[in-house]
């Protein structure tokens, strides 16, 4: 059984269509990367998920279960951190902390979450109207660790971490994978999103543009190589795999089509190689390259 | 003076974001006199009638809320201005320039803007002194227009000097509790507890005055409020309290800046302490939490309302004489000779004091929604809350608000009135002519669960509607208004029990009305996207 299975889901909000036909899924022990630039209908899927909006047409399941009709008992089985994280002013950390969990109904487990506090270096004592955004994001994000859930939904959890409790934070989400539990990380930093997730759903103006394993679409973008050759390589610069040829001082640079590294090295046998370097394809690489060629669409 | 650089353009950008809120302040305050002084002239017109009330007013809870009775033998309107509307008009000031104050300084600061501002060449008193012109400002504009109102609409009795002095004390009283609330905001650590502190010393001001007024004199000089209440304008316009009192705000003002410019910006003198490190296990409730979040404004409605249920129930003894003989109010309660006349002024005024208990039972119902917009509830109901029993948490203590104020304020009020041994009038009858309107205010609550379940983004329409019924249950005998547009509002429906009135069936049909949009609000709510800014 998928933990979320989401089929041609739309939801206009007046005359504004914020999600177009969205479809993907997550599986269990699964952790799927959802990126996107800002306004593009990240929120807006979460929020649906959650039961908190009601989609105007297509389907919205967790655990088999309607996201709108059996929110309470899907509830249950979830933990939530959204990315702007409101609290009430006069209530301490530490409280509000206390009553997220009770929400959950479930019993507390002070251990784990007085090391979550320290492993996040929080303050539990301090009124909520004194904490910066990080530490808003702490008391959800700690409220959501310390809950055995089956599913973690994380809406840009981590904007206001600082690099150190970044690295908490991915810690936490591969003990919660390592345990079975399935993650849907809303995110638009792409460095966290390679480091955690085995797929990806990329959404843009509301539709799904690209979804699948990280490591396939890695396959589809372009590896950026340097080489240094006694003969010349011009012969490349016609190759359709070969993109932005060109050269620095006497070195060559450009972009293969990683699909194509073997006709590549083939073709560069004889042409006395004395440099050859490689970087390797970046997430962030092809989320731009995507967005480019969109954009030129457009 | 590169400390001030700047201060001229950052007030004029003080003034564009706040001229709304500015102005609408001014003109509050200054609405509350000038309905005080057309009220005082056409009501009380005859010398017969004002003797009359000056015997009522000089009960002990009647100085305790108003202050020390003043020029008694001769209460031509001008005292009675000055007596009943002085220290009520110096707390609405004051409740303005502490408001006007640490929005301006202590909040911006606590938000972020003044550190914006101090990036910039702006000087590094310019924020607050912008701040402070702009109360000197608005102080200056409420003692003007006050002088010219009373000068206006006053009789005979409204003296220039009399006017005049009322005016200035008006300014300098928003200066002193401007200036205060400016200075506590020194040793406040953010800015709700900076206008918590100042709000304490306005309410301590209050108490001081009441024990003055009441007895011990010399407490309510203590008071500013005191204080500047025995320059008795109209009466004997004394101008000592003046004199005493510019030095004093002079160096509380001096002192304020001094602790600015020594202390860190975001910093207070007094850090702010810890707090619990953990929930008790009442908070981690839903009852637990709502009531957390609406605790202090109740505890503040719980004080206001026994205060005044006391105070109107101490004038119950002298209705008689008040208004026999008074037209205007005996044409607003619609006299009917063959009542006894105190009856039927309890029977208003319990109309009024329910429409009062109204206020803070729709209230719950605006935080439901404040809460929502500010993505608060979604905290609950992404827990194993349901939206249904979210919102029935704060429906049933909307309705409990409403029962407790009610049974309260008409105990109080009841109470008060039996001291006078007001002949052929209850306790028990008096609570149960408050319980009856009960049913009205429920239909209120209603409205506004329906309003929240399908048009949350309309809720604060409950508060046109409340007022609407408070036109109606003043006016409707003043003015010929249809049958039918009384009967828009609930409370005309409720039968005065103490009128002798019977009207179960209509008290069953507000219950059920109020049961129907309390119904259709939940379904709604259950239909509806949740709102989120």
């Amino acid at each position: 059984m998928k933990m979320i299975k989401i089929e041609s889901l739309s939801k206009s909000f007046g005359r504004h269509q914020a999600l177009d036909r969205v479809s993907f899924s997550l599986g269990k022990g699964e952790v799927l990367g959802f990126i996107g630039p800002n306004g593009a209908g990240k929120s807006t899927t979460v929020r649906i998920l959650l039961g908190m909006l009601k989609p105007t047409s297509g389907t919205a399941e967790l655990f088999g279960q309607d996201a709108w009709k059996d929110a309470v008992e899907i509830h249950k089985r979830i933990a939530y951190v959204p990315g702007d994280v409101n609290l009430w002013p006069n209530l301490t950390g530490g409280e509000v902390i206390d009553l997220f969990l009770s929400m959950r109904g479930a019993a507390v487990d002070q251990d784990k979450k007085e090391a979550l506090m320290k492993a996040f270096e929080f303050d539990p004592t301090k009124k909520c109207r004194a904490y910066s955004k990080g530490n808003r994001q702490k008391v959800a994000l700690i409220a959501a660790f310390a809950a055995d859930a089956d599913l973690y939904i994380f809406d840009e959890p981590t904007s206001g971490l600082d690099p150190l409790q970044e690295r908490v934070f991915q810690d936490q989400v591969r003990k919660v994978k390592a345990r079975g539990a399935s993650v849907l990380l809303s995110s638009h930093i792409l460095s966290e999103v390679e480091a955690l997730c085995d797929t990806v759903a990329i959404i843009r103006n509301g539709k799904i543009v690209e979804t699948g394993k990280l490591e396939a679409l890695k396959h589809l973008t372009r590896t950026q190589i340097r080489v240094k050759a006694e003969r010349s390589l011009d012969h490349l610069k016609e190759k359709n795999w070969i993109h932005d040829y060109s050269k620095d001082k006497s070195e060559t640079v450009f972009l293969l089509d990683t699909n194509h590294l073997a006709d590549l090295l083939s073709e560069l046998q004889n042409c006395n190689v004395t440099k050859f370097e490689s970087a390797p394809p970046k997430l962030e690489d092809f989320f731009m390259r995507h967005y480019e060629t969109d954009e030129e669409v457009d | 003076m590169r400390a001030f650089k700047q201060t001229g353009s950052l007030l004029f950008f003080s003034l564009k974001k706040e001229w709304l809120k500015f102005s609408l302040w001014v003109l509050g305050c200054l609405s509350f006199v000038l309905v005080g002084i057309i009220a005082f002239v056409s009501i009380y017109s005859g010398a017969a009638d004002r003797q009359a009330m000056s015997a009522a007013m000089s009960n002990p809870a009647m100085q305790a809320l108003f202050g020390k009775a003043i020029g008694l033998d001769n209460y031509t309107i001008g005292a009675m201005y000055s007596h009943t509307m002085t220290v009520m008009t110096l707390s609405l000031i004051g409740i303005h320039s502490i408001l006007l104050v640490v929005r301006n300084t202590r909040q911006e600061e606590e938000e972020g803007m003044l550190e914006l501002f101090r990036s910039l060449p702006t000087g590094k008193m310019a924020h607050s002194t912008a701040a402070l012109s702009m109360l000197l400002i608005s102080n200056i504009l409420i003692a003007v227009f006050t002088i010219l109102i009373l000068l206006i609409f006053g009789d005979s009795s409204i003296s220039l000097e009399g006017a005049i002095l009322t005016g200035i004390i008006y300014g300098l009283n928003g200066l002193f509790f401007g200036i205060t609330a400016l200075l506590v905001a020194q040793f406040s650590a953010n800015s709700r507890s900076a206008s918590v502190t100042a709000f304490s010393i306005l309410g301590i001001a209050y108490g001081l005055r009441i024990i003055g007024d009441t007895g011990l004199e010399l407490f309510s000089l203590l008071s500013p409020l005191g204080l500047l209440y025995r320059t008795e304008p109209f009466v004997t316009n004394q101008w000592w309290p003046v004199l005493v009192i510019i030095p004093i705000m002079m160096v509380l003002g001096l002192t304020a800046f001094y602790l600015q410019s020594k202390r860190d910006m975001g910093g207070g003198l007094f850090p702010a302490g810890n707090g619990k490190r953990a929930a008790s296990s009442f908070l981690k409730s839903l009852p637990g939490i709502i009531f957390r979040l609406l605790r202090m404004p109740l505890i503040i409605w719980i004080m206001a309302f026994v205060l005044l249920g006391i105070a109107y129930g101490s004038v119950i003894g002298d209705v008689e004489t008040l208004i026999a003989g008074n037209a205007v109010i005996e044409q607003i309660i619609a006299n009917d000779p063959s009542q006894s006349i105190v009856n039927q002024f309890i029977s208003i005024l319990l109309g009024v004091l329910s429409i009062a208990a109204a206020i803070p039972a729709l209230q719950v119902m605006m935080k439901a929604y404040s809460e929502e917009k500010k993505g608060r509830i979604s905290h609950l109901l992404v827990g194993n809350r349901s939206r249904t029993r979210v919102l029935l948490s704060y429906t049933a203590f909307s309705f409990l608000v409403s029962v407790f104020m009610q049974l309260l304020q008409t105990a109080a009020f009841g109470g008060a009135a039996m001291t006078s041994q007001p002949e052929g009038l209850a306790f028990k009858d008096v609570v149960l002519g408050g319980m009856a309107y009960i049913p009205a205010l429920w239909v209120l609550i209603g409205a506004a669960v329906f309003l929240y379940g399908w048009f949350p983004q309309i809720i604060s329409g409950v508060w046109g509607l409340l007022g609407f019924c408070f036109m109606i249950l003043y006016f409707s005998n003043l003015f010929d208004l249809a049958e039918w547009v009384k009967g828009i509002s609930p409370f005309y429906h409720v039968p005065e029990i103490l009128r002798g009135e019977e009207g179960t069936l209509s008290l069953i049909l507000l219950m059920m009305m109020s049961a129907v949009l309390t119904a259709s609000g939940f379904i709604g709510f259950n239909r509806r996207d949740l709102i989120n800014d």
